[in-house]
């Protein structure tokens, strides 16, 4: 396992840096199996840095001389001189200097991350392990202060240095648990980001899912699922016909109407993978009486902006086509579906980055949510819902925009059974798949989130269900956010946690129109029923 | 020699200012408007502080006042500073050696303002004060204080000192993040409480001798300081005033910005005019990030151009 990793290894040892195997985990209540790390063949190190462990997110190639090594550094420096200034870093460069400068590296931190927890607290894994290598580089090469060497520690600077902190900068899920228990205010989740920003803005290195089929997709046919604005109108219309047979409520819903109160923007990723959803919101506004509208402008409709995970001039482009939607449609705010990064992205990033006159207040759905249960408007009935419910608290809603209680609300409304996990609310854990990784599942990636990344999450719900685990009782995991479902659906399929405990999972609206009165029984399907 | 004595003293204060002014002026001018970066809970939201809540919980909220409780941000960042709660609740076996060590500071600081302002008092209506020659009632009451004060917060600092190096040398991975400037950073601060100790162990009254030695910096008058412990203290504190701006100890100053600008800044634009007018500004910028999608031809462009382009044109 090569637990005692120091800081300098990543620039001295040759081949893989460490490897994390099953005895290494901590056990949990549920019955998770381990996912064997797909072994990694000559050919595949010899084009691919697979230099840190059996994961490799960034594909970055191997050099094959010495010049090509010396390139690949150089580039690195290049972006980090520019990522410290102003002019072309001014969204982030004053959280950036004070957690370059205020740490005192007591390693708070450290408990406080699901990763480092369960990897078996492995040093790799400690928030500040990519930090302390990119603070000392930039003390060293960049900042170039005297005596850097003996005043934060020395650190050799090659490609195996560079490649290996790429590839940490990918070992974090963004969920800034760690910044929050910081009693100085440092914060090695945006250092983690800050890094991912040199790689895609200066040296063209991003993950392929967050860029090519992300944001440049996103940027040029509308949604990075590839969808057309014919082609989700035509889902959705298809959606429309399956859910009113299904339910036995006529459903529409509308597109581009001119001038409605609100635009919903749903994660588009919904409409292919999760269709109940959509048909669940559109049902609940319909019955709610609200004026709404979805969009076919481009962007408008896929509310995601993977931007917000790796580069800030992918962030700004999308977050400017979600408001030109908004505005070209007249509507007075936009709603913002179930996923949690498009809830951050869009209301409190793009904020300071689009101007003001571009802009159309942005509203999250759980407030919409709540107040449509709670003014009595739908007539609703929680003994449907009488199974043991927990919520999964999306860390950009929740701890990142501190909307804690409209889902609670509607949750102590609808559901008779509802308990909270273990560390919820803003002490939440993050699902496993959060800063894109729900999206990858190439090179060990999904490995990586089953064994590591999301064994938190599936501690929380172990917890949250002790008594009630085994197959006799049905029980709804709600996780409100497209990539948290994703998570939290391979995590259970792999373990088979569907047949060995009766869960489902789904979104807070699939719970409501479950429980709607006028709505036929049975909306949220388990194992067996689908 | 007692001269260089006194100039290293003003050459500590005035470096300690300058160099934090230098360094907080760095701090506003890195950015006239970074991007929002609030972590919950957020003291400010009040009541809903206690869950972590927001005002973004609120039906409509732009169309409503924006409301701060600025006290409870002013009573969060003191309970954090005076009690090291984050330290506490997230790692508590640190903290009982570290907040001695903190404490013993604040107490440090406290009893070197105490004494500055019965020195001042001193030479504007009692000019016998501060030598305690004219010693009785409030001023006496005082000096016991200071000397308290003064013995708490060296056995603090020496005690809570100690301790943190020896947990930085025993505990594996703390040890894998110490370097040479840790050791150096609380060693100094070990010695400075340690000599402080001797001379107050060693003379009469150390509330006399310091006040004197504040009364002769604020007077310019450069008289020998007879106590080499009490001197050797003071070249320790100089020392440490000099450095903290220098080294990851700045946190002292930048605690404040980093709890009250960043993690609780969360004033929304709707509501903030003056951001308003800085963003279109913001993205006059000119950017050189040289990956393809961005500058890569090597053409000037400005953020604003950036975001107004198409990913795959920027080639």
């Amino acid at each position: 396992m090569n637990k005692n990793v120091k800081i300098t290894d990543v620039s001295t040892v040759e081949g893989q840096l460490i490897s994390i195997e099953a005895e290494d985990l901590p056990p949990q209540r549920l019955d998770l199996e381990f996912m064997p790390w797909k072994p990694i063949t000559e050919e595949q190190k010899k084009s691919v840095a697979y230099i840190l462990d059996e994961v490799s997110v960034l594909n970055i190639p191997v050099p094959q001389n010495k010049e090509e090594e010396e390139e690949l550094v150089n580039k690195f420096l290049s972006g980090m001189r520019k990522l410290f200034t102003t002019e072309n870093n001014f969204t982030c460069l004053p959280m950036l200097e004070t957690s370059m400068d205020n740490c005192v590296q007591c390693n708070s931190c450290s408990s406080a991350c699901h990763l480092y927890e369960m990897s078996g607290e492995h040093e790799m894994y400690r928030p500040n392990y990519r930090s302390e290598i990119f603070r000392r580089i930039y003390k060293q090469y960049v900042k170039k202060e005297p005596f850097a060497k003996w005043r934060y520690g020395d650190m050799g600077l090659n490609w195996k240095t560079v490649a290996r902190l790429g590839e940490l900068s990918y070992r974090c899920n963004l969920c800034r648990r760690c910044a929050q228990t910081c009693p100085i205010g440092v914060d090695n989740g945006l250092i983690a980001r800050e890094i991912r920003k040199i790689f895609s803005q200066e040296m063209g290195i991003a993950p392929k899912e967050l860029h090519e089929k992300g944001t440049v997709l996103q940027d040029m046919v509308g949604s990075s699922t590839g969808m057309t604005e014919q082609v989700v109108k035509d889902n959705v219309e298809f959606i429309d016909e399956d859910y009113s047979e299904i339910t036995g409520v006529e459903i529409h819903t509308p597109f581009d109407v001119q001038g409605a109160d609100i635009l919903l923007i749903h994660n588009a990723g919904e409409v292919i993978a999760w269709p109940e959803n959509i048909a669940a919101f559109s049902l609940i506004f319909q019955e709610a009486g609200l004026s709404w509208t979805l969009s076919s402008k481009c962007a408008g409709y896929d509310g995601v902006n993977y931007g917000v995970f790796y580069d800030d001039a992918q962030l700004a482009r999308i977050a400017l086509l979600h408001m030109q939607a908004a505005k070209e449609l007249g509507v007075k705010k936009i709603v913002i579906g179930e996923c949690g990064h498009a809830h951050k992205a869009m209301t409190v990033i793009a904020d300071r980055v689009i101007p003001y006159e571009l802009q159309v207040p942005r509203e999250s759905c759980y407030v919409t949510l709540r107040d449509i249960v709670m003014s009595g408007r739908l007539k609703l009935d929680p003994s449907r819902n009488n199974f043991p419910v927990t919520l999964h608290d999306p860390c950009n809603i929740v701890r990142l925009m501190g909307i804690v209680q409209p889902q609670r609300e509607i949750l102590h409304k609808i559901a008779p059974q509802f308990r909270e996990m273990p560390c919820h609310g803003v002490d939440n854990y993050c699902c496993g798949g959060g800063s894109g990784f729900a999206i990858m599942s190439r090179n060990n990636i999904e490995e990586w989130r089953g064994n590591i990344s999301g064994r938190k999450k599936m501690w929380q719900i172990g917890e949250a269900f002790k008594e009630c685990l085994g197959p006799e009782t049905k029980k709804y995991i709600c996780a409100p956010c497209s990539n948290c479902k994703g998570q939290i659906r391979e995590m259970l399929a792999h373990s088979n946690l569907y047949e060995k405990n009766s869960f489902a999972y789904g979104g807070l609206v699939e719970l409501i129109v479950n429980c709607m009165e006028n709505v036929n029984p049975g909306y949220i399907k388990w194992g067996e029923e689908e | 020699m007692t001269t260089l004595f006194y100039l290293l003293g003003y050459l500590a204060v005035a470096a300690f200012v300058v160099l934090s002014c230098i360094k907080i002026s760095g701090y506003l001018q890195a950015s006239p408007l970074h991007v929002r970066w609030e972590l919950y809970p957020v003291p400010h939201e009040g009541k809903k502080a206690a869950y972590g809540g927001s005002f973004m919980e609120n039906t409509e909220w732009w169309k409503q006042g924006r409301h701060v409780e600025h006290l409870c941000d002013i009573l969060g960042i003191f309970k954090e500073v005076l009690l090291l709660e984050a330290t506490f609740k997230h790692n508590n076996k640190l903290w009982f050696r570290t907040y001695p060590f903190h404490f013993g500071m604040y107490m440090l600081m406290g009893g070197t303002i105490i004494l500055t302002i019965t020195v001042l008092c001193g030479m504007l209506g009692a000019s016998e004060i501060w030598t305690g020659m004219n010693m009785g009632g409030v001023v006496a009451f005082i000096h016991n204080v200071i000397n308290a004060i003064v013995m708490i917060g060296a056995f603090g600092i020496l005690g809570g000192g100690i301790a943190l190096i020896c947990r930085r040398r025993s505990d594996q991975g703390l040890k894998n993040y110490t370097t040479a400037e840790h050791y150096l950073n609380i060693g100094v601060f070990v010695l400075f409480a340690f000599f402080t100790l001797v001379a107050w162990a060693v003379n009469p009254d150390y509330a006399v001798l310091a006040g004197t030695f504040i009364h002769n910096l604020l007077t310019g008058n450069f008289e020998a300081i007879e106590s080499v412990s009490f001197v050797i203290s003071m070249l320790c504190g100089f020392f440490v005033l000099l450095w903290i701006p220098l080294s990851n100890m700045q946190h002292l100053l930048f605690k404040y910005f980093m709890y009250h600008d960043i993690r609780w800044g969360d004033t929304p634009t709707a509501q903030s005019p003056k951001n308003q007018a800085i963003i279109p500004e913001l993205l006059k910028k000119q950017v050189t990030w040289a990956a393809p999608h961005i500058a890569g031809d090597g053409t000037p462009k400005s953020w604003l151009d950036i975001a107004t382009s198409k990913s795959t044109t920027q080639k």
